[in-house]
């Protein structure tokens, strides 16, 4: 990741607030690639997404967009963004989809009237109705469409498919998808919906707590996280202490163990080599892998 | 363009790796013939649901070893295939997949004697279909 140019660089950020602390948070996003944030609830991704946009104050660090300081010449580099925030501003409910469109064209040279003429028969959202009598799903998607319309380099999504049904989700992530086509697009993502990495991500970043876990390549990680079931045989439960990558191990009943690694490939040689029986083997999902970090940073905290 | 590609998420093989093989296999058995315009990275990416970094160093990698040639602004090609070249990965997704169905009986505590039974049964009755089917 390293050698690929930055779109965002945050360094060191921090941002305290009465009830809940961000930061510090180091990140690179890199262009050309759908990086997700993903996280449990009131993690701080919609506080990092406000921050990237100056809708909000940090208290320490440094934040770039683009290479140029956040917070400074501001409508330049916002024209260059595509946000759509996560939730609907109540303020804007008696305006038509037209009127919000009328004025969202004003601050962007790159709107691109086709563009949005044919997302919003993609999507079928009509844009004469009030955004508050749209359904929410109709509204999330029209959102998505103003986001989309001004040609942007770089697109921050904040839980973007909350309340859209099957197909509609399934037409945004191939807008997105052709959105990427060009190379030089760059999405950052909030979400919790696991197919959504699964079918856009290129590189996830785990935040808890207002800190990022570590940023992982996505392919990376689901081959190298896999739970092994082995036989509970000998001292077999003492070994496994020393399988590479292990997370945690488990007696799982009926003569079997559960262990939990991140290293599959060497796991699965140091097995063969100490002549552990493997029973089974599965890859494991997101949030498993995000419930074993987790505990593993609350393991770090206590003991520092 | 669809690409019989398929990935086993059970296996710890890296996903690049397990894309290679196949890729280069359908390449140098020649059912992607040459001068075949590939899908882009990100088509490619998206239709096997891996991330597009995988795909990149699965294209740079065949690139390397001369299968395939990108033009600028066109696309990712396949090369020219030697018959020397064809001889020698024609094997290759072969043995990969014999060695997943090894691992597979291991894991089951099959005896060698076992696995041979299996092979020559399958061998046996995958032959027999394929004649019905001529």
């Amino acid at each position: 990741m390293n050698n690929d140019e930055a779109v965002i660089r945050l360094t060191e950020v921090e941002q305290s607030r009465a009830h809940f602390k961000l930061g510090p948070l180091n990140l690179n996003v890199p262009k050309g690639y759908v990086t997700a944030i993903v996280g449990p609830n009131g993690s701080g991704k919609s506080s990092t997404f406000r921050l990237l946009l100056d809708l909000a104050k940090a208290d320490r660090g440094s934040m770039e967009m683009f290479g140029e300081p956040v917070g400074r010449d501001d409508v330049k580099l916002k024209q260059r963004v595509g946000y759509l925030p996560d939730d609907s501003l109540s303020e804007e409910d008696s305006l038509r989809g037209s009127e919000r469109a009328a004025f969202t064209k004003i601050w962007y040279p790159g709107w691109d009237v086709n563009r949005y003429t044919e997302l919003l028969n993609l999507f079928e959202v009509n844009p004469d109705l009030k955004l508050g009598k749209m359904s929410k799903g109709m509204r999330r998607k029209f959102e998505l469409t103003l986001a989309l319309s001004h040609d942007p380099e770089l697109l921050l999504l904040d839980e973007p498919s909350s309340g859209l049904d099957p197909l509609a989700w399934k037409k945004m992530i191939e807008v997105l998808h052709h959105y990427m086509e060009q190379g030089n697009r760059t999405i950052l993502m909030a979400t919790h919906i696991i197919d959504e990495v699964r079918r856009l991500a290129d590189y996830i970043v785990f935040l808890v707590n207002g800190r990022a876990l570590g940023v992982y390549e996505k392919d990376e990680l689901f081959s190298s996280w896999h739970i092994f079931y082995v036989q509970d045989e000998r001292s077999v439960y003492e070994l496994l202490s020393g399988i590479p990558g292990i997370r945690a191990k488990e007696k799982a009943g009926g003569g079997v163990i559960k262990v939990i690694t991140n290293k599959a490939m060497d796991a699965e040689k140091w097995l063969q080599k100490e002549g552990i029986k493997i029973t089974g083997r599965t890859p494991m999902e997101l949030d498993e892998i995000m419930a074993s970090l987790i505990d593993n940073d609350r393991l770090r905290m206590r003991q520092s | 363009m669809w690409i019989p590609i398929q990935i086993n998420e059970q296996s710890a093989e890296p996903l690049y790796h397990q894309i290679g093989i196949q890729l280069r296999a359908l390449i140098v058995s020649g059912q992607l013939e040459e001068g075949t315009l590939l899908p882009s990275i990100r088509e490619l990416a998206q239709h096997l649901k891996c991330s597009v970094i995988t795909i990149r160093r699965v294209y740079q990698n065949l690139e390397t070893e001369g299968l395939l040639f990108t033009r600028q602004g066109t696309g990712t090609f396949v090369a020219q295939v030697g018959a020397e070249e064809r001889s020698r990965h024609r094997l290759e997704s072969v043995v990969e997949a014999f060695e997943a169905a090894v691992a597979a009986a291991l894991r089951v505590q099959c005896t060698e004697e076992e696995m041979g039974d299996i092979y020559r049964s399958v061998v046996k009755e995958r032959l027999r279909q394929s004649r019905q089917g001529d």
